[in-house]
């Protein structure tokens, strides 16, 4: 990592770690929205990492935002601020500004057929903080980038397996705050949410074998720490194994996005090879962190108290978000088809 | 406990090699273009001397060596480039593997001026073969309890015992040797040496060993009363088990860890190609996913290397995951295609190179260390133990 990466990923972790421990979880899944911590984030200028410093932002890089999305899945961090930067870099893509406070991402492309004169009925499910946001974001197939108000929606709160809202959202003929056209893939909250959700799951994974190293190093059976024992031992360093896989793929599928970007024309290098590719072996790898992370505590791990669920449940969320393994799988096997053999290799060396 | 040490950075690299990595393709294009797949399968094993000849005229062998002996003296990610172009196009390279990657390294390190100078040229030139005498019949994975003997005498290293499973060793050049030269004290790994052995030489009988798939690559290798020369000696007298520890490194941080399969992978896309169901695509999609994941961290790793880090732990994780990944290859590959794997003499070429990996598989969390061992190493990263 940069110097800069390194300062960046300290400050970030000073003010997750200090605001965000067991308690703090359980009182957002109780209480729902922690202002306080999100006013704090926006302060430290997280949202708009990839903003200009011209607009008032950072200034950033995707690497740099890999830094610390991965770190908002390392504390389990109960707020759409990963979201927040994808909101800032698709506003910034279109040259409009956004309405102040929290994005609600529209994750499917919206039809421009639900678009009457300059509002919109639909239906939209699984916004993520969708009850919170202060507006809405989505794209079309037709590649337009449209806000949306409060005005008018109904709600139905849901929850995905983390207990992070995951909300129904309809609009009646709301009226559209901004429209316009952008050079985007009408899927890019998609792809973009997905690569954000394998550097979650990187981030979530190296905690949990933290956790997990730290607890079979106290806790005592047949007169020996755990840690003593081979098969433990093999249990951790396997996990460590696919831990490596995952957060290797997701840091450079963010460097790809610096580098290509997401939007290649037919033949066209662009990132998705290794969004999809950082996806699909995150998802894969939720099994092996989650199975082992839990085996090695015992009951312990398995109580609400202890507290690896908050990891371990967000795995197991973010594993399916925007496209499971399955998904992400098929789209390289097609690539591998379309390729053929001989070709594989230069592909993936590219 | 903090696990930042074990990560893998991402590198990317540099521009300036492309060139390279162009040429290398063109040449293998033109150099293999006949071999049949099931013979290009055998990559880092497949012994073709006239092939390594022509390597090393380009300037491709010996790339890390000082020029001053002979060596081309160019970095560590010229040398990545070029033995992954060579890897995974399944180009016959077990006849100088073993000297340019460790034991040229080696001597270039510890070896007397005079083995620099006649021997580092001869890896560099592709002339010379090599072979790594660790193993025994009574020590394997706990290799310092080997306990073949060299004995300083007035004449030179008396050397009395046995190596087993030494790749090569009935054709190679020279053995590097790891043998006792003190009774071993409260530290197991004190009085080991290493030593360099020209081949073949009186008193040491190498017989082949034919392994499952009919052909004998390794062998067993008796010493008896064999008299090396005083300056056989490589390093240091009782510094074995350090310089061995450190050859290991370059031995586990390669993109031969986890390409020994990649041509079943490139015959699997062929072979599903025009009939795929989806559920194929994505069995392949996820093994795309993961060599590609496998790549960036073996990337990495040469990285770290080029920038005087030490990636050892990296490298060790590298070796662990690759080796699983292939060595599922080929179960997943006869999962999705319902073809008997097949002997060179029949079938097409899937089923040939499905045959002949499927056979070697076995040995691929074998040699150079077990996963057994591997986990161990990283778990002690891990302050496990
Ligand atoms: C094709 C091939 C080529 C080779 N080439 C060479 C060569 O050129 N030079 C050379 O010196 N050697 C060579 N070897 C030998 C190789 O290094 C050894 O096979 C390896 O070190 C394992 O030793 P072993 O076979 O004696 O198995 P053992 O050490 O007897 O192990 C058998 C099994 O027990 C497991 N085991 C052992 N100890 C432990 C432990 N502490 N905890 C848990 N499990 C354990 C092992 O992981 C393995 O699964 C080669 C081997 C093969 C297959």
């Amino acid at each position: 990592m940069s110097e800069l990466q390194n300062i960046l990923e300290e400050s970030v972790a000073r003010v997750l770690d200090d605001s965000i421990d067991n308690q703090f979880l359980t009182s957002v899944e109780e209480n729902g929205w922690p202002t306080e911590l999100w006013n704090t984030l926006c302060e430290l200028g997280l949202p708009q990492i990839l903003a200009s410093e011209e607009s008032g932002g950072m200034g950033g890089s995707w690497a740099d935002a890999y830094v610390v999305v991965r770190r908002c899945g390392y504390a389990s961090l109960p707020l759409p601020i990963p979201e927040a930067i994808i909101a800032t870099w698709i506003a910034k893509q279109a040259a409009i500004e956004l309405p102040e406070g929290v994005p609600g991402l529209i994750p499917q492309p919206l039809t421009s057929d639900l678009i009457r004169g300059d509002s919109l009925t639909a239906e939209i499910a699984r916004i993520p903080w969708g009850r919170d946001a202060n507006y809405y974001l989505g794209i079309t197939d037709a590649s337009e980038l449209v806000i949306l108000g409060r005005d008018g929606i109904a709600l139905v709160a849901e929850d995905n397996l983390g207990r992070d809202p995951r909300d129904t959202v309809s609009f009646g003929n709301a009226r559209l705050l901004n429209r316009t056209a952008t050079d985007l893939p009408p899927d890019a909250v998609q792809w973009l949410c997905a690569m954000l959700r394998s550097a979650q799951i990187a981030g979530a994974s190296a905690r949990c074998l933290e956790i997990g190293i730290e607890f079979v190093g106290n806790r005592e059976q047949f007169g020996r720490p755990l840690s003593r024992f081979q098969a433990i031992q093999h249990h951790l360093a396997v996990m460590v194994g696919a831990i490596a896989t995952v957060d290797s793929m997701s840091a450079n599928a963010f460097r790809a996005m610096d580098h290509y970007g997401i939007n290649g024309g037919p033949g066209e290098r662009d990132a998705k090879f290794e969004i999809a590719a950082a996806k699909c072996r995150a998802s894969d790898s939720v099994e092996t962190v989650t199975r082992i992370g839990h085996q090695v505590h015992g009951a312990i791990g398995f109580t609400y108290e202890y507290g690896l669920h908050f990891l371990t449940r967000r795995l197991w969320a973010w594993r399916a978000e925007f496209g499971g393994s399955g998904k992400w799988a098929q789209y390289l096997g097609e690539v591998a088809k379309a390729q053929g053999g001989d070709n594989i290799w230069a592909y993936i060396t590219n | 406990m903090n696990i930042d040490g074990l990560r893998f950075e991402p590198y990317k690299l540099p521009a300036s090699l492309a060139p390279l990595r162009a040429e290398v393709r063109e040449f293998l294009a033109s150099e293999i273009k006949n071999f049949t797949p099931v013979h290009r399968s055998n990559s880092w094993d497949a012994f073709d001397p006239e092939f390594s000849r022509k390597l090393g005229a380009r300037g491709w062998l010996g790339m890390m060596l000082p020029k001053v002996y002979g060596g081309n003296e160019r970095g560590p990610l010229e040398r990545y480039v070029i033995v992954e172009e060579l890897l995974a196009a399944g180009a016959p390279s077990g006849f100088h593997w073993i000297g340019d990657r460790q034991s040229g390294p080696l001597l270039a390190r510890y070896g007397t001026e005079e083995q620099k100078k006649t021997i580092l040229p001869q890896i560099t030139a592709g002339e010379v073969c090599f072979c790594i005498g660790m193993s025994e019949p009574n020590a394997g994975s706990d290799l310092a309890s080997l306990r073949t003997r060299a004995e300083r005498t007035d004449a030179g290293w008396l050397v009395n015992g046995q190596k087993i499973w030494t790749s090569h060793a009935h054709r190679a050049h020279y053995m590097i040797a790891l043998f006792r030269t003190s009774p071993p004290d409260k530290d197991r790994h004190a009085g080991l040496s290493q030593f360099l052995i020209k081949l073949p030489s009186e008193g040491i009988t190498c017989r082949p060993i034919k392994d499952l798939t009919g052909r004998a690559q390794f062998n067993e290798v008796f010493f008896e009363d064999a008299l090396l020369p005083h300056d056989a000696l490589v390093g240091v007298e009782g510094a074995g088990w350090k310089q061995v520890v450190e050859e290991l490194t370059f031995e586990r941080s390669g993109p031969e860890r986890y390409l020994s399969c990649f041509l079943l992978l490139t015959q699997l896309i062929d072979a599903v190609k025009d009939s795929a169901s989806p559920e194929t695509l994505r069995k392949i999609g996820e093994q795309i996913a993961l060599v590609t994941a496998l790549r960036n961290m073996s990337l990495s790793v040469a990285g770290m290397l080029n920038e005087g880090r030490d990636p050892s732990l990296q490298a060790s994780i590298v070796k662990d995951v690759g080796c699983t990944f292939e060595q599922g290859l080929p179960a997943l590959a006869q999962e999705l295609v319902d073809l008997e794997p097949s002997l060179a003499s029949y079938g097409n070429d899937f089923q040939q190179v499905l045959g002949n990996l499927m056979q070697l598989a076995p040995s691929f969390s074998l040699r150079g260390g077990t996963p057994e061992i591997l986990r161990g190493i990283i778990a002690r990263g891990l302050g496990l133990r």
